[in-house]
Parts: structure tokens; C-alpha cells; sequence
């Protein structure tokens, strides 16, 4: 990141008119809002409602897309995450990034979680850090310990309990989750749920998700998109049972025109 | 399993479990004959091909037997084995392999790397640079022999030997080197680099760790193909000049040209029948050297692929 310090009081994320377009396509517009550190906020909306280029802006990862434009302004703890002086790299080791689509490497559990610290330089001991992380995740007895498993023989909510687990072995402080169950069958998707639970403790988290129940049941505010605008940030309770815009009220009631 | 064999065990499932209807009012699996004219056209040309192959081996097999009067083991003569005589062209082929190789994959790889990691978003002048590498894929051998001969043996009196033949070599496995190490490059799933991106890698952990095992194999097959094939080449080097005919191995780079190819076409332009039959059992050898490549390559793509899944 860069020489100014970033500031524990401030909201761990913020956007302010936040918007990003790819090519002559606005993907998001003009969405101001905070995250405070330690708290899980949902993002619903329908498809391409633009929920995930909002996560992904906070990561820097919207500029691996060609014709991605940004504006506006994304902070971290006060900093801007697009100013001149800050490391792309650097932001996504501090902010991490779970996707949909669970893509181990086609390697090792070890070497899956071994990826994220190596890059970053890590000195500790990888075995340690594994274990650790493997347990966080609830990992660790399913394989009953045994690291060297391809990643690739996992089962589908097992892969994105690893993929978890790797972003964790980073140590980020934040973590964008981007519809980390829809792919995934019920049973695994309670344990993904469980373990995002779990992890409030130590990580602000951002979630995005299809499934309202969901977000109802993790997280403290709920965002919801609607092309492109975010139409009302509320307290998660609010915004499911007494929204304050009609928009959201026929999002969340099934009433969608 | 045929046709027959669907309806059979439809009829078999039908007699012997409950029915939820009449068997009368089920149509039967039985379906008519369909003509599939790709089938037979695919088997067809796969046959021709097999006769091709064995039309060739037979052919120069024949003319070596032919004229060397008999003799098995291909000497065109006695007193002077088939070893003795070809042994310096097959020592500068393998010259030629090696060297056309150590030119060809680094920068081709890197070009490849350079294209589809580093170029990017992808300007006008990157398309352009792309379009004329595919371009190049196309230009006819011997027109690199002229460029080798203009521009390195006129040019910077480099000489007429084994490097600048490399050079020449290097060069036209180029273009191929860099199109199939590319495609093997764009065909590495975008989730595994976004996966690495997301962890905090920087491009060069990307590449190193992630695309680069993960195209590994192809590059070989690619790579290596477009190297042999190369090496195979008469053109460019009778067009630098080889030697017309080799008494010793070539020994260093400096050598004078010597390569199974170029000594090939030397003989077989000559009237006499021996020096057919020579080409022959040349060509035999140019082959064998070819398949013996091939089979390297296989061993070393089927070791990546268990080194980098």
C-alpha cells in the first residue's frame, strides 16, 4: 500500500460515487457507501445488477478487465485504493477475494494454500499456516490432515472451503465474497454460511449473493443494487422487513415487475 | 453398441418389468438406418493416409534394396558402410536440431509470454506485430535461405556454416514456435490467473507459477514439432551452401554445413542409381532421426503433464 498510514478509525471500506464502466457499458453508478471493519455486509441484486464489479472495484480487479474504466473514489481505511502511489498486489494480499466459481490450482491442498504467502514473501512455517487455516475453514479433519490431496479431487464445497483457506493464509483483513454458494448444494452451502459466520470475529467481510435468506441470515447491512444504483443500504432487519424504498420492498418480496 | 443392441435391451426391459401401458401402444426403440456420410468419408481418408505412410517407407525401402544390388543393410556399395557415408550429414542434423532449438524456444516462448501476459489490453501495434507473426508462418523456406545468404553471409560475412544455417532455421521454426506456445498460453483457464491475482501474486508469480505449468505440455508438442520440421529442411542451407559432400562430423558450430536433408538432394540429383539408393537410405535415416525426436517429445510432454497437472 503506501507510506500514509491507514486509519483503524475509519470505515474499513467506503465508496464514494463510486462508478465503473467497461467500454460504453456502466456496470456501476454513483454508489456511496461504508463498510464498517468487523461486520459482515450482503450485496443482493438481480444478475448483472453490478454486485460483483462493486467487490471487485474494492480489490482491483474490475482493471484485469479490458475497456474497465473507474471513478469516483474506493478507500481503505481511509486511503485511496486507486491513488497513483498504491500497489495493486498490495491491495489484494490486504483484501481478499473468494469467486463463485471455486478454481483450486490444479496442484496440492498444500500447495493451493502455500500460493498466496510465497508470493508475499512469507518466512513462517507453511505447515503451521496450512493446518491453521485448514482448521478455520473446517477442512482439516474432512482431510484428516492429509495436505498433499489434489485440490482437484475435492468435492465442490470442499474446493471452496480450500479456496477460503488460501485466501485466509494471506492474512488479509478484509475478504469479497462473490457468491461463494451458488454453486453449491445445500449441505455445503450451511457450511460455507457456518464458517462465514465464524469468521466475523476476525474479517469484515462483503458478500454477494443471489439468495436472500442468506444474506438475511449473515450479515449486518444489506446493500441492494439495481442496475448499476445502489437503491438502499440498510440495516439487514430494515431492509427485509421494513424497507424504506419501494424498489427494495419488491426486490425483497418477490414482487418483481 | 450398435442400433440392434439399444432396441434389444429396450424389448428385454419392456418383457420383463410392469407395464404402465399396453406394450401395443409403446413404439419400439428399433430406429431406421441413418447414412452417415462423414463416417465413411473420415474412415476413407484415414486409409488413404495409412497407405500414404506405408506407400513411402515401402518405396524408399525398395530403392535402397534396388540399387545397392542386393544388399540388406542398405551399403551402397562394398567396401563403404551406410554409416560411413551418412554418419557426418545424421552428426550435423542433430547440430542442426540443437542449435535451431536453443534459437528458436527462447524467443519464441518469450514472444508467446510477451503477447498473451504482458501486452496488454492488446493495442493496435500488438495486433499488428501479432498479424505479422501468423504472416510469417506462411513464407516459404527457401526465401529464409535467401535472407540468411543476403544478410549474414554477404552481409556480415558471417560465413556459410552451421550457426548461420541454425539461423536461418531458427527463424522459420519462429513464427510457429510463437503461434502454438501462444495458443497453449490462451488456452489456460482465466479463472486460475484471476485465482492467483487475487491472492496477491504479482504478474511474474502468475506467469511463473501458474500459466507457464499449466501450458507446459502443449508448448513442448508445439515447440518441438516446429523444431523438427525445421531441421528437416533442405533449402535454407543448400541456399547458404552446405557442403556437397562430408567426410567428417562437424564438430562446432564454425563447421561447414553438413545435414542429412541437404546431403539427400545432393545425391539424389545425380544420374548414377547408387547415389539414389545413398538418398534413400539418407532419407531412411533423416526419418528414423525424425521418430526418435517425436517418441523424446512424448516422454517429455507425458512428464509434464505428471509434473504440472
Amino acid at each position: 500500500m503506501n507510506a500514509h498510514g491507514l486509519r483503524p478509525d475509519m470505515p474499513a471500506l467506503s465508496a464514494d460515487r463510486l462508478s465503473v464502466s467497461f467500454g460504453a457499458k456502466t456496470a456501476l453508478s454513483n454508489v456511496s457507501l461504508d463498510v464498517s471493519t468487523r461486520k459482515i455486509v450482503s450485496v443482493i441484486g438481480r444478475s448483472a445488477s453490478g454486485k460483483t464489479t462493486l467487490l471487485r472495484a474494492f480489490n482491483r480487479t474490475n482493471e484485469m478487465i479490458a475497456g474497465a474504466r473507474t471513478s469516483g473514489t474506493a478507500r481503505f481505511h481511509g486511503t485511496d485504493l486507486y491513488d497513483r502511489t498504491v500497489d495493486p498486489v498490495e491491495v489484494r494480499r490486504r483484501i481478499g477475494m473468494i469467486f463463485q466459481q471455486a478454481t483450486p490450482f490444479p496442484k496440492s491442498v498444500f500447495d493451493n494454500i502455500a500460493f498466496g504467502p510465497r508470493a508475499g514473501g512469507f518466512k513462517g512455517d507453511l505447515h503451521e499456516l496450512a493446518e491453521e487455516v485448514l482448521a478455520a475453514t473446517g477442512l482439516w479433519t474432512d482431510l484428516g490432515g492429509d495436505l498433499d490431496a489434489p485440490a482437484l479431487a475435492l468435492s465442490p464445497g470442499q474446493q471452496q472451503q480450500l479456496c477460503i483457506a488460501r485466501t485466509l493464509a494471506v492474512r488479509p483483513e478484509v475478504l469479497l465474497m462473490d457468491e461463494p454458494t451458488a454453486s453449491l448444494d445445500p449441505a455445503a452451502t450451511a457450511r460455507i454460511e457456518s464458517l462465514v459466520h465464524s469468521l466475523k470475529a476476525t474479517y469484515t467481510v462483503v458478500i454477494a449473493t443471489h439468495d436472500l435468506p442468506q444474506a438475511a441470515r449473515l450479515s449486518d447491512m444489506t446493500a441492494f443494487l439495481d442496475a448499476g444504483e445502489l437503491v438502499e443500504y440498510s440495516p439487514t432487519a430494515t431492509l427485509f422487513t421494513n424497507p424504506r424504498t419501494r424498489r427494495a420492498e419488491e426486490y425483497v418480496t418477490g414482487r418483481t415487475s | 453398441m450398435s442400433r440392434g443392441d439399444i432396441a434389444q435391451r429396450g424389448a428385454g426391459a419392456n418383457g420383463s418389468q410392469p407395464r404402465p401401458r399396453p406394450a401395443a401402444n409403446l413404439p419400439a426403440l428399433g430406429g431406421r438406418r441413418r447414412w452417415d456420410l462423414l463416417a465413411v468419408l473420415s474412415r476413407g481418408a484415414a486409409a488413404t493416409m495409412l497407405a500414404a505412410a506405408a506407400g513411402l517407407a515401402g518405396f524408399l525401402i525398395h530403392a535402397v534394396r534396388q540399387a545397392g544390388g542386393g544388399s540388406a543393410d542398405g551399403a551402397p556399395h562394398a567396401g563403404s558402410g551406410l554409416w560411413e557415408t551418412i554418419g557426418p550429414a545424421v552428426a550435423g542434423t542433430l547440430w542442426f536440431v540443437l542449435a535451431t532449438a536453443a534459437l528458436a524456444l527462447p524467443v519464441g516462448i518469450g514472444t508467446a509470454l510477451y503477447l498473451e501476459e504482458y501486452a496488454w489490453p492488446k493495442t493496435p501495434r500488438v495486433r499488428v506485430f501479432q498479424a505479422a507473426i501468423a504472416n510469417l508462418a506462411g513464407v516459404p523456406s527457401v526465401v529464409y535461405g535467401v535472407a540468411g545468404l543476403v544478410l549474414l553471409v554477404h552481409g556480415l560475412s558471417a560465413g556459410r556454416n552451421i550457426f548461420v544455417g541454425a539461423l536461418a532455421l531458427g527463424a522459420l521454426a519462429l513464427p510457429t514456435v510463437v503461434a502454438t506456445s501462444a495458443e497453449a498460453i490462451r488456452a489456460v483457464p482465466n479463472e486460475l490467473r484471476t485465482a492467483a491475482y487475487g491472492l496477491g501474486a504479482t504478474r511474474w508469480q502468475v506467469v511463473r507459477h501458474q500459466v507457464l505449468p499449466a501450458a507446459a505440455a502443449p508448448i513442448a508438442t508445439g515447440t518441438c514439432a516446429a523444431v523438427t520440421r525445421a531441421a528437416g529442411e533442405a533449402a535454407p542451407l543448400l541456399v547458404i551452401g552446405a557442403a556437397s559432400f562430408a567426410t567428417f562430423a562437424p564438430a562446432a558450430l564454425g563447421d561447414p554445413i553438413v545435414s542429412l536433408p541437404t546431403q539427400i538432394f545432393v545425391w539424389a540429383v545425380r544420374p548414377q542409381p547408387e547415389f539414389a539408393a545413398r538418398a534413400a537410405g539418407a532419407a531412411i535415416a533423416l526419418l528414423a532421426i525424425l521418430l526418435g525426436l517425436n517418441l523424446a517429445v512424448l516422454v517429455l510432454r507425458r512428464w509434464l503433464r505428471r509434473a504440472f497437472p
